[in-house]
């Protein structure tokens, strides 16, 4: 196929360049801090020094074995995956019909909507956070609306605001342009004449939808719960902001190793098993839906 | 398209280039320095003085263990100090040229943070305490000299829901120490134990742990009580007086004793200016000008020249500037060890997993 | 032209109400006579008067904006690239190193980079800003070219090949087009990581830089005064303004004016 032509001269010259960017800028520098993972914190701060007074190498396993004596960080990462879970699968469900209707728009309205899309996340995170606290606030219409209809029946006022429903509201809100973008990108190339051929051979709405617009945006599906489970499964700002008591989630604990408990090794750790999880979770996903990549074979069983 | 970010890059490595004069980099708490005082200061010294800010010593700790430099100056709580003195990393002070040490209290001088100020001198202090709302708690009639407001569950039940506590560790053992009789610093595993079991008690009270928000949550009304540190708390006040609130939100502080947190100046190793620092350290050594922080954000004051330029009503009010029964009440927390500070966020983690 | 479903329209009207909820608040409250961003007291234009005279915050939102569009840039540069080679050819290397930096969490990612920068003696200010911000950007541009790209037909491009184009003129005139839609949203999405970042900046940023998420992140414990919601109102419509005069002067490169085959 392509392979005869493009040569390896054509591989290096266009996966060199990030493949050097992100080798110097990136791998590096967190090979650094892998190295951290195996070695004792300062007694002040930071890092002992690598290699100690006998001239020795200090490296030890301490902090994964920690990690495997103390089971209540295991119990925090669950409850991490799981807010990350809701937050990508209620992003999907928003995401989808705005991504639909824009990939939809005439040539001239698309780009603006899209930009409309992403014009309230150039305003700053913590102002946005804020306005969610507003909204959510105990004296506000939302919480007075929902805790007179509690009070109807006679259950007791519940607080919006400081709870796991306040956090998640959030977490969904602050990641819903990374679900809607890819998938936009994935229906804008959907070929119109499909559908309207499925519906002249009597095809409801909803059989043209979910036997042939779902499949084909699979693609653009799996690069949007990437690009939002990912990232919320290291979230702590939202948690810190207007979290509950019990809303401390894995980016929360990690944050203190290198703050508050001045143990790198230990959040290094941390920080390694919740990049290898995620990253076995993407590929994961991947892999299950490698038969459903919208390749053309697919499409046409679509049309079956 | 090419040039354009040819153009911008250019950009970004000429401006910064731009600005070389005689500068002194302090880095900040934000709010942590009044306009005029630093207007004044650039006159004095015909320099600029570039303030960048954190908002938490532990940020500024990590960041300088990573090995950050440029920073000349910044202004460590004392727990800091002693952590950043013993890896090594401040400059000592040149008395000799601190012509103004003399108007700081002794007391604040010669602490065991930093036997005979060889790095550091006091700046300001604010203490940790209960922020109340006056109207709702008169109504409920519960008390607010005591610590049992927010960890006794009988005071608890009737504000459930409407108390904060600081999303710090330390700071919420030290209360729950004093609350239970020992000292905020005691390092007894066993004391400790007692202070999560107290914690765990009053955790379903409360309605966050939260260090930034609560302010503003105090202030509007939507919580009652909010364990959080003075200035923080006075600031609340006006800020409820100037929205035209019919409460007041009050300082209480506790009868067991509080946590004081006295806030330092000091220069690093590597300051590119060491000059300018020692004059700003003297500069805010004089009454006037330590005296503006004051009167900006209600901070405690170590210096007794700024006496005289404190506005009265700060200067009387006794959680900014505690008597000397309460003085003796308040203690300054010391840094840990690395196996407290591992068994501590143990602790922490547990008691904020819900478990 | 067939209807559209009046349910898609109400979905999706829905999302816009649920994205635009929050920054209409945003927007009225920079008008906000309190201090706090809590609730409405009363109109006032003092916050933008205050702004327009704050040299620091000016400052900082100048730089944020400037390493965003640098950062931007060339992380749709770099991951435009590693998007289509990911789609093209078999690598092993390169997919991990473009989805790591998503999923690394931020503080550890910008301890390791202050820890590099520092060994290297590069200076820190708004170049190492830049550099760090390109690092984690890279990937989300990468992954949404390369599922734009999957189940795309290889066949539009061999047959440019066929007809003598050679490999850069048939990614020039053939590929770039078909993709930029996912390179559009790819750089949407790394400009507003960029603008907003604040746990790798704060510890990769010098000590004279200020961005402005690290100015307003440092009010946290105080007040986040309106000030912040003027400030990221006027950005917002900056922003919004360059990006329609960008569109203007180079409406063939971003496809505003592509005819459908």
């Amino acid at each position: 196929m392509a392979a005869r032509r493009s040569g390896r001269l054509g591989k290096w010259l266009v996966s060199g360049p990030p493949l050097l960017y992100l080798l110097v800028f990136f791998a590096v520098p967190t090979l650094i801090m892998a190295l951290a993972s195996f070695r004792t914190p300062g007694e002040f701060g930071g890092l002992a020094p690598l290699v100690d007074e006998v001239g020795a190498l200090d490296l030890n396993v301490d902090s994964y074995a920690r990690l495997i004596a103390e089971p209540v960080y295991a119990q925090v990462f669950l409850k991490s995956v799981w807010y990350a879970l809701v937050t990508t699968l209620a992003c999907l469900a928003l995401a989808y019909p705005l991504a639909a209707l824009i990939a939809r728009s005439t040539k001239k309205y698309r780009n603006l909507l899209l930009l409309l899309v992403i014009l309230p996340f150039w305003s700053n995170f913590l102002i946005r956070i804020y306005a969610w606290m507003i909204i959510l606030g105990p004296q506000a219409a939302l919480a007075r609306s929902v805790n007179g209809i509690l009070a109807t029946f006679g259950m007791e006022p519940v607080s919006l605001l400081f709870s796991s429903f306040a956090v998640l509201v959030c977490l969904v809100y602050v990641h819903l342009p990374f679900m809607v973008l890819p998938l936009y990108a994935n229906l804008e190339k959907h070929d119109q004449a499909l559908l309207d051929a499925a519906q002249d051979l009597g095809a409801s709405a909803w059989q043209r939808f979910w036997r042939i617009t779902f499949p084909l945006s699979l693609p653009g599906v799996y690069a949007g719960a990437a690009l939002v489970f990912i990232p919320a499964l290291g979230m702590f700002a939202i948690p810190d902001i207007l979290g509950g008591p019990d809303d401390s989630l894995i980016g929360n604990v990690i944050k203190q190793q290198f703050l508050e408990a001045r143990d790198w090794p230990f959040g290094s750790v941390l920080s390694i098993v919740l990049t290898v999880a995620a990253l076995l979770l993407a590929g994961l996903a991947a892999w299950v839906g490698r038969g459903n990549l919208g390749t053309p074979s697919s499409a046409r069983d679509a049309r079956a | 398209m090419k040039r354009l970010v040819l153009l911008l890059a250019a950009l970004l490595f000429v401006l910064p280039a731009l600005a070389a004069k005689d500068e002194l980099h302090l880095y900040n708490w934000n709010n942590y320095l009044a306009p005029e005082t630093v207007k004044r200061f650039e006159e004095a010294c015909k320099c600029k003085l570039v303030q960048t800010y954190y908002s938490d010593n532990e940020e500024l700790l990590a960041k300088l263990a990573a090995g950050a430099k440029g920073y000349d100056m910044y202004v460590p709580t004392s727990n800091a100090v002693q952590a950043l003195i013993k890896s090594g990393r401040l400059k000592p002070v040149d008395k000799a040229q601190l012509t103004n040490l003399k108007n700081i209290e002794p007391r604040h001088l010669n602490t065991p943070f930093d036997p005979d100020n060889k790095f550091s001198v006091p700046y300001a202090m604010s203490t940790t305490i209960i922020g109340y709302n006056d109207e709702k708690i008169r109504e409920l009639g519960l008390p607010t000299d005591t610590w049992a407001l927010i960890f006794d569950p009988k005071y608890l039940e009737k504000i459930k829901g409407r108390v904060t506590v600081l999303d710090s560790a330390n700071e919420l053992f030290a209360a729950a120490l004093k609350y239970l009789g020992y000292s905020a610093n005691d390092v007894d595993p066993k004391h400790w134990d007692e202070a999560v079991a107290v914690i765990k008690k009053a955790k379903p009270y409360w309605a966050a742990f939260n260090a930034s928000s609560y302010i503003k949550e105090l202030t509007v009304g939507n919580i009652w009580v909010a364990h959080g540190y003075s200035n923080d708390i006075f600031q609340a006040n006006l800020d409820a007086q100037a929205a035209g609130r019919k409460f007041k939100i009050l300082q209480g502080m506790p009868k067991e004793g509080a946590v004081l947190a006295v806030d330092n100046m000091v220069i690093d190793k590597n300051a590119p200016r060491p000059d300018l620092a020692l004059k700003f350290v003297n500069f805010m050594l004089e009454g006037q000008n330590s005296a503006e922080l004051t009167n900006l954000i209600g901070s405690g004051n170590p210096n007794t020249a700024a006496v005289k330029f404190i506005k009265p009503e700060l200067f009387n009010n006794p959680a900014i500037f505690p008597d000397k029964a309460v003085q003796a009440k308040l203690e300054q927390l010391q840094d840990l060890t690395g196996a407290q500070r591992r068994l501590r966020n143990k602790q922490w983690t547990g008691i904020k997993a819900g478990r | 032209m067939r209807k559209r479903s009046l349910g898609l329209w109400l979905a999706a009207a829905a999302g816009y109400a649920f994205l635009y909820l929050p920054l209409v608040i945003v927007v009225v409250y920079s008008f906000n006579d309190s201090r706090l961003n809590a609730e409405w007291v009363g109109f006032t234009l003092d916050w933008y008067y205050k702004l327009l005279h704050n040299e620091e915050m000016l400052a900082a939102a100048g730089n944020s904006l400037l390493i965003a569009l640098v950062a931007s840039l060339v992380s749709t540069a770099l991951g435009t690239m590693a998007g289509v080679a990911m789609h093209r050819y078999r690598l092993r290397l390169l997919p991990v190193l473009v989805l790591t930096p998503i999923a690394i969490p931020e503080i550890l990612l910008g301890v390791a980079l202050l820890i590099f920068f520092v060994l290297l003696n590069i200076t820190l200010g708004l170049v190492s800003v830049a550099l760090a911000h390109i690092a984690f950007c890279v990937g989300f541009v990468a992954i949404v070219v390369r599922s734009r790209l999957a189940g795309m037909d290889d066949s539009l491009t061999e047959a440019a090949r066929d007809c003598g184009a050679t490999p850069a003129a048939a990614f020039r005139y053939v590929t770039l087009p078909l993709i930029m839609p996912g390179v559009i949203a790819g750089a949407l999405m790394a400009f507003t990581l960029s603008i907003d970042d604040f746990v790798i900046t704060f510890f990769t940023a010098g000590a004279g830089t200020v961005t402005l998420p690290l100015q307003i992140y440092s009010m946290i414990k105080i007040a986040v005064t309106p000030e912040v919601n003027a400030v990221s109102t006027l950005l917002m419509l900056l922003t919004l303004a360059l990006i329609i005069i960008a569109s203007r002067l180079a409406p063939s490169l971003l496809g505003t004016q592509e005819e459908k085959p």
